[in-house]
């Protein structure tokens, strides 16, 4: 058993550790549990729109970060937590074989990446199927690749792996891309080296020990087949809202949890912030989760005022030694 | 000691999070770009058969991606 902890974060990305920063500078016991540092941020590769940087590494914006939390005092441990439960205002959490109690809980804890969900990607995965072109588009020195998805990500993808390659070709199933200006400019300006296919899919993943081709949705040169060495999917990602249903935490209507302007649930003593919720919509970025981060520490900190002893109340049977 | 070679590309997080637990633990290693090495490319797709990084080799036992556990086990590394 550990000792009690007056807010665990779950997630170690930028709306948590932003949380842990403002909670710790709040005086409160914070620990924050996070399945992978990090997050999103990390694996963002140059970030040029975070204020006061005009050009840094999300790893190492998101090591700044820690280093940040831990000199207020917060604990980080690189756990992920598999159950929670609910007793009044007191929260157990399992985390790599261990039981953790707090006050109070809030939810960074992101989102997962999608898949294309097709026979062989699974099988093909690290076999020339990727999922994240900040670590493996550089492996793909002189060869030619395909990245899924219309949005800034897989902008931003072949802009990075356009360093290394030879030649892209941008899948996208809507009829544009949508990226950040500065983005889009920056691969108009790779020229031949890019091409979008735009309104096209991938239907099939051919190829037994590694990718050898795509079936596409619509002929590219009176082709259905195209010929890649790699393929990135940057299609977006689903919040990871199991934990979060677990405890009777409302969602909403697109499957994200529910939070009001301060970011907190329907439920006593839980908060959320980040990409696990959709506060604000599709601008999904490390600035608003930073923000949402802060606002959410910020409530966290307000109901400890009020509820802050409960816990002991409600989940402690009489003579039980406390840690704390 | 162990042998330990770890594979890696410069933007990679899981390589800077593997060379930061190595850290921790005052893990010797060579590293192996193989967005500039070919040769280290060609080395770690055989050795691993696939084309994620990081890929660590200690002392021939080869591991795909951050998995701390593994490697801690590998490094007899006691939480």
């Amino acid at each position: 058993m550990d000792e009690l902890h007056d807010l665990v974060i779950i997630g170690s990305g930028a709306a948590g550790l932003a949380a842990g920063i403002y909670a710790g500078r709040y005086g409160m016991k914070v620990l924050v549990l996070g399945g992978e540092f990090g997050g999103e941020t990390a694996k963002a590769g140059n970030i040029e729109n975070y204020p006061g940087f005009a050009s840094v590494d999300g790893y190492e914006l998101m090591d700044a970060m820690k280093k940040q939390s831990e000199a207020l005092g917060i604990r980080l441990v690189d756990a992920k937590v598999t159950a929670i439960s609910r007793e009044g205002h007191c929260f157990t959490l399992e985390a790599n074989g261990k039981t953790y109690n707090a006050n109070a809980v809030l939810f960074a804890i992101g989102a997962e990446r999608r898949r294309l969900g097709l026979p062989n990607e699974k099988e093909l995965t690290g076999k020339g199927v990727h999922y994240c072109v900040t670590c493996d588009g550089p492996v793909y020195g002189g060869k030619t690749i395909a990245m899924v998805g219309g949005g800034d990500a897989s902008v931003k993808g072949v802009n990075l792996a356009a360093e290394y390659v030879q030649k892209i070709f941008l899948i996208v199933r809507g009829k544009e891309v949508i990226a950040e200006p500065i983005n889009f400019e920056r691969m108009k300006k790779l020229g031949d080296k890019v091409e979008v296919l735009l309104e096209t899919s991938v239907k099939e993943i051919v190829g037994t020990q590694k990718l050898e081709k795509l079936i596409l949705s619509k002929p590219y040169k009176g082709s259905s087949e195209l010929v890649v060495d790699g393929l990135f999917v940057e299609i977006g990602a689903s919040p990871q809202v199991e934990l979060a249903k677990s405890l009777g935490v409302e969602l909403d209507e697109s499957g994200y949890v529910k939070t009001d302007n301060l970011m907190r649930t329907n439920v006593d003593g839980v908060f959320a912030a980040g990409d696990v919720t959709n506060h604000f919509g599709r601008f999904k970025q490390d600035i608003t989760a930073a923000a949402q981060g802060a606002v959410a520490a910020t409530s966290a900190y307000e109901d400890h005022k009020v509820h802050g002893d409960l816990c002991v109340l409600h989940a402690r049977p009489v003579g039980t030694s406390l840690h704390v | 000691m162990k042998n330990v070679t770890i594979y890696t590309t410069p933007t990679c997080v899981y390589c800077k999070r593997t060379k930061a637990f190595f850290g921790e633990h005052n893990v010797a290693y060579t590293e192996k770009n193989v967005a500039s090495d070919s040769a280290a490319r060609e080395e770690m797709i055989k050795k691993s058969e696939q084309m994620g990084v990081p890929v660590i080799d200690i002392d021939g036992t080869i591991v795909v991606g951050f998995d701390q556990p593994k490697l801690a086990e590998l490094l007899d590394i006691k939480a």
